[in-house]
This record gives C-alpha cells, structure tokens and sequence, in this order.
C-alpha cells in the first residue's frame, strides 16, 4: 500500500511541479519562458546522455545527433499535418504535439538502435568517432535535403510546451533513479565497472548497452521534438558538434555516474551563458590573463596533488606560493598582450566566452577531480542525512 | 553541366586526390604515432594544425607579404617559404610537447577515456580561445602573396583530335556570324534584345543561343578528346617535400636507436620501462616529431592550398586525417600513409561523381563502415584484449 501511495504521491507531484513551472512560464516574459524550457530540455538530454556514458560506460560524443533525429523528426510531421490542413499556422495543438513527442521518441530510438548495434564491435574511443560521425553524416544529409528545409530550416507551428518539457524531465529523471535501483540497474552498472567479468556473470552486455543507446536517445529526441514546438524554427546549427561537447561537458561536470549530479551540471552550465549575455563586453587582455591565471593555478594545484596526494595537502603554505604565482603569471600574460599591437585595446563580448568556459571547465574538471564534482554519488536527502550521522 | 561521369577528367582527378591525400597522410601521420604509444586518440592534434598554419602565416607577415607592403616579390619567397615551413614545425612541436606535458601526462593512470575527455577539452579550448585571438580569415589568402610557383605542369597522355579542331574553328565562326546578326538587331531596333519581342527577334535570338551551344559543345568535344594532367607547380612541390617528410620519418623510426625505442614503446608500454627506455622521453620525442609533421602539413596546406584560415581549420582536417589513420589501421605508420592518400582519391571521386555536397561525408561513411568491417584498418591487425 504504501509502494503504492509513494509510486503514485511522486507522480502526482512531478505534473504539479511541471504544471507550475509552466504557469510560472506562461506569467513572465517569452524570454524567460523560453529559458525555463531550455533549461528542462538541457537537464533531460544531460541525464539521457549520462545513462550512456556515465551509467552504461561507453563513450558517445554525439547526443546532439539523437536530439536532431527528433526535433526534424516532428518538423516534418508538423509540416505534413500543416499541408494536409490538420493544424494552423497559428500553433500546433497540444494533442498533436504529443503525437509528435511519441512519434520522435521512436524514431530517435531506431537511430539509437543503429547506432548501438556497432558499439558492441568497438571500443570507447573508436564509438566516440562513430557517434561523432554519425552526427556530421546527419547533418550533411538534412542540408541537402530539400523537404527538410536544407541549409536554411524547417518551419512548424509553435506550442505552449513548458509543462510539458517538465514532464518529459520527471520522466527521465524517474526511469534513471529507478534503473539504478532495480537488477536492470545493477547490469547496466556492471557493464561499465568491467564489460568481461560481467558478461561472465552472466550478464547480457549485447542487450544492456542497446538498451542504455536506445533509451538513452528515445529521450534526447523526445527532447528534440519539443525544442521544435518551443523554437517554431529548426536548422541544422542548432544541432552542431558544440551542442554535443556541451551536453558531454554537463554530464562530465556532474559526474560521470551520477543523475543528480548531471542535473546539477546542467542547469549551472545553461545559466551561466544566460547571465553572460547580458554581462558588459570584456578586455581581452584581462581575458587571457585570467585564462592563464587559471592554467598556473591548475598547473600548481595538480603538482602538490602529484607529490603531496589527495586530501588536505591543497591546502598547505605551497598552494598559497602556487596561488601567487597564478595572479602573476596572469597579470604578467595581460600585460604582455596589451603590448601586441593587434591585440591591443580590444574587447571581446562576454557572450563569445561561453565556449571557451566550456572547454576550460572540461580540462580543468579532468586534471583535478576526472570523477566528476558528485562522482557517482547522488545528491539527495538521504546521503545529506547519512553524512550527518556518521 | 553533362550528364553522367566524364571519363576523360578522371585521371586528372586522381592526381589531385593523391596531392590532397599526401597532407592528410601528413597529419594522419601525427594520430598514428600517438595513438601507437600511447592508446590515446589525440582530439587536439587537429588545433596544432591549426596553429600550424597561423604561424605559417604570421611568418609571412612578419617577413613583409601582407597586402601592400613595398618591395617584396614572389620572386624573393622561396627562403621565405622554408622559413615558414621551419617555424611552423618548431612551434606545432613545441605545442604538441607542451600539451602532452600539462594535459595528458597527469591524466596517464586515469582511465583512458578521462584522457579522451581531456583531449577534446584542450582541443575546444583551443580552437575557442583561438577564435578570441587570431583573425579570421584575414584578406587574401597566403597562396597568392607568398606562393612563386604559379602556373601549371602540363602532361598531355593523349594528344587531341586535330580533325576535331577544324569542326571547333568552323562552330566558332558560326557563333560570331550569328552573334553580330543580333548585335545589329539590337542596333536597328533600339531595344535590348531581351525585350525584343517580335517574330524576327525571337528567330534571330534564338539562332545565336544556339550556334553558341553548338561551338560550345565542339569545343569541349575537341578538349576532351585528348588528355592532360595538370599538376600546379606549388603543389607538386609540396607533394615531394611530404614524401620527403616522410622517408625522413621512416628513417627516424626504423633506422636509429630513439625508432627503435619508439617502437619498443609502442609494442608494451610497461615492458619498455622495464628494459631501461626512458618512457616519458619517447612519449615526448613522439609528440614532437608527429605535431612537427602536423605543422609541416599546415603550413603546405595554407600556402599551396590557400584554405581560408579559421581558428576551426583543425577540425576538418584533423577529422579526416583521424580517419586515414583508422583507415590505413591506427598505430601503423604505412596504414597512415596509405588511409590518407585513399581518403585524398575518396573525397576528389565524390566530386568527380556529382556529389560535392557530400564531399566532408564521405570520409565519415568510410570510417563508419571499416569500422564495422575490419576494424583494425587495412594494414593493421585487430588485437584481441586480454583480460
């Protein structure tokens, strides 16, 4: 009765949570509304993206591919719908999106399918390059082909999709936590501690890392569809290998293992850039001064670890020297760029450092802590309470 | 355009798929050796490229070859050229050197993807942070300030068809004759002949698009009837200087002691520790002679080629030359080789075939599918791994 009422009272309370972030949505601005159904749509193909790489343990750089396969997926159904008369040019009602959701799903997940079948010839790195092949293959199609709008986009009616994201957030959310709480859970698991030892523990690997592609892309497409309905408007860049290092970055951050530690990582990443569009435009001097500040800084921090090993050690009297040497290294490096005539005076929008943050947050998270900020620990009231205890 | 393949531009397109291929061999080359000794795909050797062929150019800047600088002709670059091609290998080595010391080397007891990740960080940092730094492809590229060798190596295979040469001159002076009927047209009536609507206009328009077709036509009947190879002398250059490169390299691997060890390293990393191989010297010497080959194969491809120069110029390249080398079986220095003249001949076939759209796909499809096929490449041999 009270698996039951627990089952139940957690659904329940994920629609409410989804129904007032849209009502939330629908009050403000569009800007903050289309922000608040990013944020959803990054959160859902960052923890998607960690069932594959950091639950099953391979190595896919490529999830903006599924993402794609999903959003054109119901571009076209919605342009279909719209020449058949169906919908309206004025929106696309929810029932129809819904059908668009679950159409992508599936097709999203027959790409998984495809791309999965290989992974079980290759190893991490060589599926990384395919994954990533696969995305630019992709691409390169639907440029050059015309019903989806080429090189210049596909057009479908816009709908009111924020709850809607929300859920289909709750949803994988749930279908992580629970995986990883069930025997189901435990081979995917297996798979990634060791693939030999589980497979002879009798453990299917063939059927776990096709279930982690499959369903691991299902829902980055179903994420797809929905950025059509939110956006009205689809191309080819908004699916670019970038998208693919962010969502990778994002699951790498949180940790590789951990969904609420992906969840975490994701928003921080998608809000960030959001707070640096609006920040003033920086020197470029300070810049890269900063830039190698950071590097100096890492570089020391990583030595004492090397010598000194984990723990306390960071913070011993020699960190304080390495902190030092990093402000000087940095302003010494700004100095020296303000003395380049062609570097000189410039300033660079805060907005074109989203990229570089990026990959700085990706080298950085590597060479200190390569398990992730959570590692494969979970976030959540139950650990707050046991470290508590102990 | 004309329908279906034209044979006759066919060996003229394998040519230059080979010139092509030679630079992405060049820079497969560098994948190769790392991947060799280390089991690690090396993302950022795509941005050492990349910073390759920036020096290149910041060279030829500083030596004078920017647009209007006085006094400097393509006569004088020769010296100008090798001094690019030097600087672009020393600072690509040193660049190669610097990132496996404070990127890769900590992360050697992690497991091998944290590395991977690694590596594709330090590649976006570059490319993005280069992005904030370095012009975008500034105006005019390398190719025409710097490059002497202009014009074409000819090789005739096949002379032309001299009956068809006389159809050509008789199709040429129909056109003229019909050209001027309607340049007095236009003349007597006062309009252009677009607007020239009349019975006789259309009539004498018409006859002139067509004799201009019909010499058109005779015209390339009589160039293809006989055959050439056309080799630009700049890039011919660069095609010896990379197989010079190249025998360079064998020679360093097969022949001298630090090959040897290199080999050694590649073959068991730990047993060659074991034997007295300072590791950490060959993984350094490694990436430094595989970025110099990167620098080398930027700055040719910056010069003889003119790309258009974008801190993103690695990424394509870097791709395909990852593919060569997967081609031709990572870690294998001939499959190198071979995967990016096959790769070069690939992608000028697609062309030739119509498809020049999907000309960056299809070095994707070839990875994809000997992935699927022979996994270990042409010439390598796929490792079962033992537990």
């Amino acid at each position: 009765m009270k698996f039951w009422a627990v089952r139940f009272g957690s659904i329940g309370l994920a629609v409410l949570v989804s129904f007032g972030i849209g009502m939330i949505a629908q009050g403000s601005s569009g800007t903050v509304s289309r922000l608040l159904a990013l944020a959803g749509l990054y959160v859902t193909l960052a923890v998607s993206l960690n069932l594959i790489n950091g639950i099953t343990g391979q190595f896919s750089i490529g999830h903006a591919a599924f993402y794609q396969v999903g959003s054109y997926t119901a571009a076209f159904l919605a342009s279909i719908l719209l020449s058949r008369g169906v919908i309206s040019n004025l929106g696309t009602p929810i029932p129809w999106v819904l059908v668009a959701v679950a159409t992508s799903l599936v097709t999203a997940g027959i790409a998984g399918l495809f791309i999965g079948l290989p992974s079980l010839r290759l190893r991490g790195d060589y599926l990384a390059i395919v994954t990533l092949g696969f995305g630019e293959i992709l691409r390169i199609v639907i440029q050059n082909t015309p019903q989806l709008g080429g090189s210049y986009g596909i057009n479908s009616p816009k709908a009111f999709v924020v709850p809607y994201v929300w859920m289909l957030t709750f949803l994988c959310v749930g279908v992580c936590r629970n995986l990883l709480q069930t025997a189901h859970g435990l081979s995917f698991l297996s798979v990634r501690e060791d693939e030999v030892a589980s497979s002879a523990m009798g453990v299917n690997v063939t059927r776990v890392k096709v279930a982690a592609f499959v369903i691991g892309s299902a829902f980055a497409g179903a994420a797809g569809a929905l950025l059509t309905f939110n956006e009205g408007f689809i191309n080819v860049n908004s699916f670019t290998m970038d998208v693919s290092f962010i969502i990778l970055t994002m699951v790498v951050l949180g940790g590789t293992g951990s969904v609420t530690g992906s969840i975490v990582a994701a928003l921080t990443l998608f809000i960030l850039p959001e707070v640096l569009r609006d920040a003033p435009a920086m020197p470029l001097n300070a810049v890269l001064g900063t830039l190698a500040g950071i590097a100096l800084l890492v570089g020391t921090i990583r030595l004492a670890m090397d010598h000194k090993g984990l723990g306390r050690s960071i913070w011993m009297p020699k960190t304080y020297i390495g902190i030092g040497i990093a402000v000087a290294g940095g302003i010494v490096v700004s100095v020296l760029a303000n003395c380049l005539p062609a570097l000189a005076n410039r300033t660079i929008p805060s907005a074109e450092l989203r990229m570089v943050i990026f990959s700085a947050v990706l080298v950085i998270m590597m060479l200190l802590r390569p398990q992730g900020i959570f590692g494969v620990r979970e976030l959540g009231l139950k650990s707050f309470f046991r470290r508590a205890n102990a | 355009m004309t329908a279906g393949l034209d044979a006759s531009a066919l060996p003229q397109q394998l040519l230059n798929g080979l010139m092509f291929g030679a630079i992405y061999a060049l820079v497969a080359l560098g994948y190769t050796m790392v991947y060799g000794v280390l089991k690690l795909i090396n993302f950022a050797h795509g941005e050492v490229f990349m910073v390759g062929t920036y020096t290149a150019l910041f060279v030829s800047w500083q030596m004078g070859y920017f647009q209007g600088a006085p006094g400097m002709t393509r006569a004088t670059s020769p010296a100008v050229l090798l001094l690019m091609l030097v600087a672009s290998m020393i600072v690509c080595g040193l660049l190669g050197v610097a990132i496996e010391r404070f990127a890769y080397r900590p992360m050697r007891k992690q497991a091998r993807i944290a590395s991977l990740i690694t590596a594709i960080g330090v590649s976006m940092l570059l490319q993005y942070g280069g992005a904030l730094v370095l012009p975008v492809s500034p105006p005019r590229s390398i190719l025409e300030q710097v490059n002497p060798y202009d014009g074409n190596l000819s090789i005739p295979l096949k002379p032309r068809n001299a009956s068809l040469a006389a159809s050509v001159d008789k199709a040429q002076a129909e056109e003229k004759l019909a050209a001027l009927a309607l340049e007095q047209r236009i003349k007597q009536e006062g309009v252009s002949s677009e607007f020239d609507l009349s019975e006789e206009g259309k009539k004498i328009r018409a006859a002139s698009q067509a004799a201009a077709q019909v010499s058109r036509d005779a015209e390339s009947r009589y160039n293809e009837s006989g055959m050439s190879l056309n080799v630009p002398y700049g890039q011919g250059i660069m095609f010896l200087a990379t197989l010079g490169l190249m025998g360079l390299l064998t020679y360093l691997v097969m022949f001298t002691k630090t090959g040897r060890q290199m080999r050694a390293v590649a073959h068991d990393f730990d047993s060659a520790s074991l034997m007295g191989i300072n590791v950490d010297r060959i993984v350094t010497f490694t990436f430094l002679i595989g970025s110099s080959l990167a620098g080398a194969g930027a700055m040719m491809c910056a010069t003889f080629l003119g790309t258009q120069l974008t801190s993103f110029v690695g990424v394509t390249w870097g791709v395909k030359a990852f593919v060569a080398a997967v081609l031709g079986g990572i870690g294998n220095i001939p499959g190198a080789v071979l995967g990016g003249l096959l790769i070069g001949v690939a992608e000028t076939l697609v062309v030739w075939a119509g498809g020049s759209q999907y000309k960056d796909a299809i070095a994707f499809v070839i990875l994809i599918f000997v992935l699927l096929v022979k996994p270990g490449g042409l010439l390598g041999s796929a490792k079962v791994e033992k537990v």
